[in-house]
């Protein structure tokens, strides 16, 4: 729900209970007005016909019947002066109901002769206020309305405008765009404070990030001198006097290097492609490429009497940088090989929107959902280090290659789905 | 053989020394940009090592001067940089060879020892070594004046111990030099004896 919505919802709804209450009030204030007011006009009324009966004027029985509601009667015993309101509920013949009526009588002793005279008549109905209440609350509700709207309608458009502008940057920020966000300037205390705290806090974002990132390349680049230095003294080691023994440390000591330096490269090619370092991208005949990389690496496939069976069409096209493209084919073909078994196979197949690479080897020893993650290898002894997979899934993800990976029978595959370069 | 080596570490500088000394080459070496600038264009080298990273400026600027003055200077490029952008951007620069840290120094001698065959005499060189006649232009190996059939690799196998001949190889290091980073894939190092066995028949 927006927050106009429920601005709007929040102030209605507290305008009925109001209204409500106020209707109440406004309907016992008017029906005690009225009733006083009436209850004082019968007081007059027999005021008035006190004086007439001073004056000598007489009401007989005929004239009272044309007047029902004006009872005049002399009395014989005496009566002091007195005046008595009641309520009550008289036949309406015309209206065939029983009505309120109020009736005011009084004793007055007007000479030597008592009189009681007496007079009532219709009270205003409480329906009938009830009504005029109701329409008169529902008129000032209809206006609250449409002015609630008219202040949403405000509020929404222009008053919220640069909460708009700054909610929209920030849905749009994107920390590998290295840009912190600057926001439209605002005379609003509340809207300042937030942009400040944004753009304080995205300047902060970048620029941690920013070092982040540099480090991480770094790092990976002021190892490879102590790595140098480290492999130049086993060399200079291995020409001194040494046993079988001694040289195999000496040799297991190069392997690990070797691994080591193999590690940090890695990893920079990751931080590298994360970093988008791989952006001009140009047309590869992907076709040519595999073929030339099948048979460079056919002593390899020998070594392990693997037969390499293909599928390829001519000329398929990607768009992408030559590096990318040499690392995600590679990766993936070294992969084939080495995780295959004595004397596999291996099967390629490249269409012009599927690229598929097969290969039998043991069973996963893990959940396949993982073989994408880093540092995820079958064997934690072998000389893998486990970064490939997770190079070429980081590849695919910057192209927008969907990638996936199924096993069936002892063939593991890993699919790539293309978007070729349309030709012809 | 008179080399420079443009190098900042120390420990790096010390490792290349003695392992080139044993050769009987002439080292000097440069830890800075205004060093190294002062030496080349001083002295001629038949060789010039250069860290791209060094104090005091770029050894790629180190390369492009070295170009001007003695153009016949044969020079490789060390770089912690393992990109193909820099690689290039070097080579292009007139440099003859590229090598990325950490890299062997069997490797480093026979690279420098390439470099200085294609300079120096012109691409021709017969190196002998006992019977073993190899003739690097023609790729020609010939045992007792016979000629033998080697496989590419065997070749390179060949040279590479050749270049390195009173020098200690471990295994990993020969793996290196022939399949250079695809030696990763590999867990089992032993099919390099089985190119052994093949040249020692």
């Amino acid at each position: 729900m927006k927050l106009i919505t429920k601005f709007i919802l929040i102030y209605l709804f507290v305008s009925l209970i109001v209204l409500s209450i106020a209707g109440i009030l406004s309907y016992h204030i008017i029906k005690d007005e009225i009733d006083k007011e009436l209850k004082w006009e019968f007081l007059d009324r027999i005021d008035r016909i006190t004086y007439l009966i001073e004056e000598g004027k007489t009401f007989d029985s005929n004239k009272l019947n044309s007047d029902e509601n004006l009872h005049v009667e002399s009395l014989i015993n005496y009566r002091e002066d007195n005046v008595r309101v009641t309520d009550t509920l008289i036949w309406d013949h015309r209206l065939e109901q029983e009505e309120r009526n109020v009736k005011v009588s009084a004793y007055r002793n007007i000479g030597d002769t008592t009189y009681f005279i007496s007079t009532y008549g219709n009270m205003i109905e409480s329906d009938d206020i009830t009504e005029a209440v109701a329409k008169i609350l529902l008129w000032i509700l209809a206006m609250q309305v449409i002015g609630a709207l008219g202040i949403g309608y405000f509020v929404s458009g222009s008053l919220f405008k640069p909460f708009r502008s700054t909610l929209k940057r920030i849905q749009q920020f994107n920390l590998n765009d290295r840009q912190y966000l600057e926001a439209e300037p605002t005379n609003v205390t509340e809207f300042a404070d937030l942009n400040t705290f944004v753009e304080e806090m995205t300047k902060k974002a970048v620029s941690d990030y920013k070092n982040l990132k540099e480090f991480a390349e770094n790092a990976s680049h002021e190892l490879q001198t102590p790595l140098a230095i480290a492999k130049g003294k086993l060399e200079l080691l291995a020409e001194t006097e040494l046993t079988a023994e001694q040289f195999e440390y000496v040799e297991k000591l190069e392997r690990s290097l070797k691994k080591l330096s193999r590690l940090s490269e890695s990893l920079a090619l990751l931080t590298k492609i994360e970093n988008h370092e791989f952006k001009n991208s140009q047309e590869i005949d992907l076709s040519e490429m595999i073929q030339e990389s099948i048979e460079s690496f056919r002593e390899f496939t020998d070594l392990q009497h693997l037969s390499v069976e293909t599928a390829i069409e001519d000329h398929v096209k990607i768009n992408i940088h030559p590096v990318l493209a040499d690392i995600l084919w590679t990766n993936l073909y070294h992969n084939a090989i080495r995780h295959n078994i004595e004397k596999g196979t291996i099967r390629i197949s490249l269409q012009k929107d599927l690229l598929k690479i097969s290969n039998t080897g043991e069973n996963l020893s893990f959940d396949p959902e993982l073989l994408f993650e880093r540092f995820k290898k079958a064997d934690q002894n072998s000389n893998s280090i486990g970064l490939g997979l997770s190079i070429i899934k980081r590849i695919c993800d910057q192209l927008g290659y969907q990638i996936s990976y199924t096993n069936d029978n002892g063939w593991h595959s890993i699919e790539i789905r293309l978007k070729s370069v349309k030709t012809g | 053989m008179k080399l420079l080596i443009v190098e900042d570490n120390t420990d790096l500088l010390d490792n290349i020394l003695t392992y080139l000394k044993r050769e009987g080459y002439l080292c000097e070496t440069a830890q800075n940009y205004d060093e190294a600038f002062d030496k080349i264009m001083s002295f001629t080298y038949d060789v010039v090592l250069i860290d791209v990273m060094i104090p005091g400026g770029n050894g790629l600027q180190i390369l492009r001067e070295l170009k001007s003055a003695h153009p016949e200077t044969g020079t490789i490029i060390i770089s912690a940089k393992n990109s193909l952008d820099d690689k290039v951007q070097g080579l292009n620069l007139g440099a003859d060879d590229y090598l990325t840290k950490p890299f062997q120094l069997a490797e480093l001698q026979a690279r420098i020892k390439a470099v200085n065959r294609r300079n120096n005499l012109g691409g021709t060189e017969i190196v002998h070594i006992n019977e073993i006649c190899i003739n690097t232009k023609t790729m020609e190996v010939t045992v007792d004046k016979a000629p033998v059939d080697l496989t590419p690799k065997e070749y390179q196998l060949l040279v590479y111990f050749a270049s390195n001949k009173n020098h200690v190889l471990s295994k990993q290091t020969i793996a290196e030099h022939l399949w250079g980073d695809y030696v990763d894939h590999l867990d089992n190092l032993d099919f390099v004896y089985q190119h052994i066995k093949n040249l020692r028949k």
